[in-house]
C-alpha cells in the first residue's frame, strides 16, 4: 500500500485537497458537515463520479470522451419515454439502454482504434449526432416523469446509506480491481504511456482502446438513468454539465490528461472536490457564474501541478542518462 | 592556454550522484574524446556544458572566465553547441527550417528571409561537404541517419567554437560515419574544439588527439590519444580488465529449422527475401543501411504488412501484428531499433516493463498475483544483472545498457524462442556490449534461434555464425566461415549497388 501511495502522490494530494476544502466549507457554512448535508453531497458527487469512471479509463488510455453529455441525456430521455412513468418496463429498458450506451462507446472506440479518427473529433461527432436524434425523437416536448423504482435507486436509502452512493461504491471497487489487479489495467497504462511501445510489446491495443470507450458509454448511460430518478424527470440538456465535470474530476484526481497515469480512486476525490465547491460558493454568497470561474481555476491549478511534476520527471530522466 | 577547464564538477539528481569531482581540460583546435560506460556521467557533463542542466559544485572556465550557463541560449552565446543522441528536430519543418530554427536570417520587416536562408544553407552544406540533403525536404520523410546529419548541420549553423558530438556516429551508416570523422578533423583544423563521445574505439583512435575517461561520475584518466592502448582504455573505463569483448564462437547450431522465410515482400523495400534460421544459430544481417534490414525485422515481427511465406518451427505462421508474433511457444520476439520509442515505457517501473508482454500469465481468476510477478521479475533482474536500485525504479532513469537489458528481459519472459535483435548494442557501453554478446551465445546454446542486425560491422563478423548481406531488399549473399569479414560484407553490399 505504501508503494501505491509513493507512486500516486497526486491522488493523495487530491484527498488532502478534499479534506481541506471540507473544513473550509464547514467554517463558512456550519451545517455543512451535518449527516444530511454530507449525504446529499455524496449523492451529487456520485453522478459526477459515475460518469467520470468511464472518462478515467478513456483518459488513462490516452483518449478523451466528449460524447458523455448526450449519451447520458439520451439514456435519460429514452428511458422516460419507454417507461411512461411505469416501473415494470425498467426490467428490459435499463439493460437495453446500458447496451445502447455500450454500443455508442463501441462506435467511438472502433472509430478511434480501427479507423484512426482523433478521439476529440470522433466523440464530438457522436455527441452531436445523438443530440440531433433526441431532438427529432422528442420534438422538444417534455417527457413523462421518472418511474418510482429509478427514483428509489437515486434518492432512496438502504440502512441510512443513499442507494446511489452504494452503487458508486460498488463501481469504485470494480474499477479499482480492473485498474490495479487485472491484466487489462496493465495494458491500459501501457497504452496511454506509449501506444507504440504497447503495440511492440504485444498489448492488444485496439481491443483495450475500444473497451475504455465502451465502459464510458456504459457509465454515462447509467448516470443518465439515475439522474432522471434524482430529478424526477428527464429534460434536454441535463447532461451538459457532465462533460466538464467528468474531465475535471479525472484531472483533479491526479491523472495526466495525456494518458498513462492516474487512478479511479483519484477521480473519486476529484468528484467530491467539485461537488463540495458547489456547496462552498453559495455559502460565500457567490453566484453560479462565479462557480464556473472557480471551477476553471481549480482545473488550471491542479493540472499545472500535475504537469510540473511530469516535467520534473522528464528532466530527471534526461539527466540520468549518461 | 586551455579553452575549457573544468575542476571538481559535481551534480546530483535527487539521491543519485551523476557527477562528483569530474575534471576536464581541452584546447582549441583538438578533437577530444570523452569515454566512459553508460552511466559514467558523460551525458550529464555535456548537458551542463550545453546549458541544459546546472551544476551543483565545482568550476568551469571557458577562455579563463567563469562559465555557468542559465540555459542553452547562454551556452550558444559563449560559442558552445551540442549535437545530442536524442534529436531536437521538428518533424513538420523542412531541413533548412530546422537547421536555422530560431536563428533565421531576417528581412527588414522581421520576417524570415527565405532567399538568404537558402543561400546560407547551401553554403553550409557545401563548406562541410555534407552528404546529400535537400534543404526544402520535410524532416518527417527522412531516415534516422539523415535526421542525425541535419542535427549536425544545425549544430554547425551556430558557428560554435566548441562542438559537442554525443554518439553522433551511432545512427550513421558506414560512409556517413566516415564523413563525420573527416568533418571533426576539419573542424579542429579550423581552430575549434570538438568534444567527441563514442563507444566505438576505432573511431576514437582515428580522430582523437586526446581523451578523458569518466567512471562513476569522476574523471579517472586523461591521456594523449597515442600514448595509451585500447586495452588500457577499456580497463580504465570499466574499472576491471575485460578479457574479451566477443565471446568464443562455439557452434551450437542443430539441423532443426526454426524460421524459414520464402519470398518475403513488403512495399518497395523488401523484394523477395529467402533464408532459413536454425535452432541454436546466430544469423547476422548486414549490408548498407536502408537496404531492407529494418523492413525485414519489422515484417517478421508483424509490425509492417508483408507478403510471402513464414514458417516457424516447421509450421506456417500468419503474423499480422506483434501480438500474434509474441504468442505461444512458436512465437518470435523483437528487440527493436528504437529503445526509447518502441521498446520501453520510460515513465513506468522496471517491473511493469519486464512483465508487460506476459502479464496474463500472472493472473488467477482474472486477478494479478503480485508474488508470482515479483518472483519472476527478480529472477530476470538477477539473470541479466540489470543494475536498478529496486524493480520499482523507473525504466527511464536507467542507463542505456540497463534499459536494453530490460527489453531483453521482456522478450525472454515470453515463450518465443526465435529472437530478432535489431542493433541491440547501439549506444551501449563496452562492458554491457560484452554481456549482451555472451547472452546471445548462451541463448543460442539453449536452443534459441537468433537473427541479429548490427550497424557496427565488426560485431557481425565476430558474433554471428553466418551473415546475410542485404542489398536492394534482397539477400545478396550469405557468408559463412572464413568468408565472414568486413571486407566480404562490404563487397557483397556494394558491388551490385553500383550496377543497379
Amino acid at each position: 500500500m505504501s508503494a501505491f501511495l509513493a507512486r500516486n502522490r497526486l491522488i493523495v494530494l487530491a484527498y488532502a485537497g478534499m479534506v481541506v476544502l471540507l473544513l473550509v466549507t464547514a467554517m463558512f457554512s456550519p451545517g455543512f458537515l451535518s449527516v444530511s448535508n454530507m449525504r446529499s453531497t455524496v449523492v451529487l458527487a456520485a453522478f459526477v463520479g459515475i460518469v467520470a469512471l468511464g472518462q478515467t479509463f478513456v483518459i488513462i488510455g490516452g483518449g478523451i470522451d466528449l460524447s458523455v453529455p448526450w449519451v447520458l441525456n439520451s439514456a435519460a430521455i429514452v428511458m422516460a419515454l419507454l417507461c411512461g412513468g411505469q416501473d415494470l418496463p425498467l426490467i428490459w429498458v435499463m439493460p437495453l439502454l446500458l447496451a445502447g450506451g455500450a454500443f455508442i462507446g463501441l462506435v467511438n472506440g472502433v472509430g478511434v482504434a480501427q479507423f484512426g479518427v482523433p478521439p476529440i473529433i470522433m466523440t464530438l461527432a457522436t455527441n452531436v449526432i445523438l443530440q440531433g436524434l433526441i431532438l427529432v425523437l422528442t420534438g422538444g416536448s417534455p417527457t413523462p416523469s421518472a418511474p418510482a423504482l429509478i427514483q428509489f435507486l437515486s434518492v432512496g436509502r438502504i440502512g441510512g446509506f443513499p442507494v446511489v452512493a452504494l452503487i458508486w461504491l460498488a463501481l469504485t471497487l470494480a474499477a479499482t480491481l480492473l485498474l490495479s489487479k487485472a491484466a487489462f489495467g496493465r495494458h491500459l497504462y501501457a497504452l496511454g504511456t506509449s501506444a507504440t511501445v504497447a503495440e511492440f510489446s504485444g498489448v492488444p491495443t485496439a481491443r483495450t482502446t475500444i473497451l475504455t470507450y465502451v465502459v464510458s458509454g456504459l457509465t454515462a448511460a447509467l448516470a443518465g438513468m439515475l439522474l432522471t430518478g434524482y430529478s424526477g424527470q428527464a429534460y434536454l440538456g441535463m447532461g451538459d454539465a457532465y462533460l466538464f465535470t467528468s474531465i475535471a474530476a479525472v484531472a483533479i484526481g491526479g491523472a495526466s490528461i495525456l494518458g498513462g497515469s492516474g487512478h479511479y480512486l483519484g477521480t473519486v476525490a476529484g468528484a467530491m472536490v467539485l461537488t463540495i465547491l458547489t456547496g462552498l460558493l453559495p455559502a460565500l454568497n457567490l453566484s453560479s457564474g462565479a462557480l464556473l470561474v472557480v471551477y476553471g481555476a481549480v482545473i488550471l491549478i491542479t493540472v499545472s501541478i500535475g504537469s510540473e511534476t511530469f516535467a520534473g520527471l522528464g528532466g530527471r530522466i534526461r539527466g540520468r542518462r549518461a | 592556454m586551455d579553452l575549457v577547464t573544468v575542476n571538481g564538477l559535481s551534480k546530483r539528481f535527487g539521491g543519485i550522484v551523476a557527477l562528483s569531482e569530474a575534471a576536464f581540460s581541452a584546447r582549441a583546435g583538438e578533437v577530444h574524446a570523452l569515454l566512459g560506460e553508460n552511466g559514467a556521467g558523460k551525458s550529464t557533463f555535456i548537458q551542463i556544458l550545453s546549458g541544459a542542466v546546472k551544476h551543483d559544485g565545482g568550476s568551469i572556465l571557458v577562455d579563463g572566465q567563469d562559465y555557468r550557463p542559465a540555459n542553452p541560449d547562454d551556452a550558444q552565446a559563449r560559442g558552445i553547441a551540442a549535437v545530442f543522441q536524442e534529436l531536437s528536430l521538428i518533424p513538420d519543418l523542412s531541413v533548412e527550417q530546422n537547421i536555422w530554427f530560431r536563428h533565421e536570417p531576417q528581412t527588414m520587416l522581421g520576417t524570415v528571409n527565405r532567399t538568404q536562408t537558402r543561400r546560407n544553407t547551401l553554403a553550409l552544406l557545401e563548406k562541410y561537404d555534407f552528404p546529400t540533403l535537400r534543404p526544402e525536404q520535410e524532416l518527417r520523410r527522412l531516415t534516422l541517419a539523415e535526421r542525425q546529419i541535419v542535427e549536425i548541420a544545425k549544430g554547425l549553423a551556430k558557428n560554435p567554437r566548441i562542438l559537442i558530438l554525443d554518439e553522433a556516429t551511432s545512427a550513421l551508416p558506414a560512409r556517413e560515419a566516415e564523413w563525420l570523422l573527416k568533418l571533426t578533423r576539419q573542424l579542429a583544423a579550423e581552430g575549434r574544439l570538438v568534444i567527441f563521445i563514442s563507444h566505438r574505439m576505432a573511431e576514437v583512435r582515428a580522430i582523437a588527439d586526446r581523451l578523458t575517461i569518466f567512471r562513476n561520475g569522476s574523471t579517472v584518466a586523461a591521456h594523449e590519444a597515442n600514448t595509451v592502448s585500447d586495452d588500457e582504455i577499456v580497463t580504465r573505463m570499466i574499472g576491471r580488465h575485460l578479457d574479451r569483448l566477443y565471446p568464443e564462437r562455439v557452434p551450437t547450431m542443430t539441423q532443426r529449422i526454426a524460421l524459414k522465410v520464402a519470398n518475403l515482400t513488403s512495399g518497395s523495400r523488401l523484394s523477395g527475401v529467402d533464408f532459413s534460421l536454425r535452432e541454436g544459430e546466430v544469423l547476422g544481417v548486414g549490408g548498407l543501411q536502408g537496404h531492407g534490414q529494418r523492413e525485414l525485422f519489422q515484417a517478421l515481427f508483424g509490425a509492417t504488412k508483408a507478403g510471402g511465406m513464414i514458417e516457424l518451427w516447421g509450421k506456417p505462421a500468419a503474423i499480422g501484428n506483434p501480438r500474434q508474433a509474441l504468442t505461444g511457444k512458436d512465437g518470435i520476439a523483437l528487440v527493436p531499433e528504437d529503445r526509447r520509442g518502441q521498446g520501453l515505457l520510460l515513465t513506468k517501473s522496471v517491473r511493469e516493463n519486464l512483465t508487460l508482454s506476459v502479464i496474463r500469465r500472472f493472473t488467477e481468476n482474472g486477478l494479478l498475483s503480485r508474488q508470482k510477478e515479483a518472483a519472476l521479475v527478480k529472477e530476470m533482474v538477477d539473470f541479466l544483472r540489470i543494475r536498478a536500485g529496486t524493480p520499482e525504479q523507473l525504466a527511464g532513469t536507467l542507463s542505456g545498457g540497463n534499459q536494453q537489458k530490460v527489453i531483453f528481459g521482456k522478450m525472454l519472459l515470453t515463450e518465443a524462442r526465435v529472437l530478432l535483435l535489431y542493433d541491440p548494442t547501439r549506444g551501449v557501453d563496452v562492458g554491457t556490449k560484452g554481456e549482451i554478446f555472451q547472452l546471445m551465445r548462451d541463448l543460442a546454446a539453449k536452443g534459441y534461434a537468433i537473427l541479429f542486425h548490427s550497424s557496427d560491422m565488426p560485431e557481425l563478423v565476430h558474433v554471428a555464425d553466418r551473415v546475410l548481406v542485404m542489398r536492394n531488399g534482397r539477400i545478396a549473399a550469405a557468408l559463412e566461415g572464413e568468408h565472414i569479414s568486413e571486407e566480404g560484407i562490404l563487397r557483397a553490399a556494394m558491388l551490385e549497388t553500383r550496377a543497379a
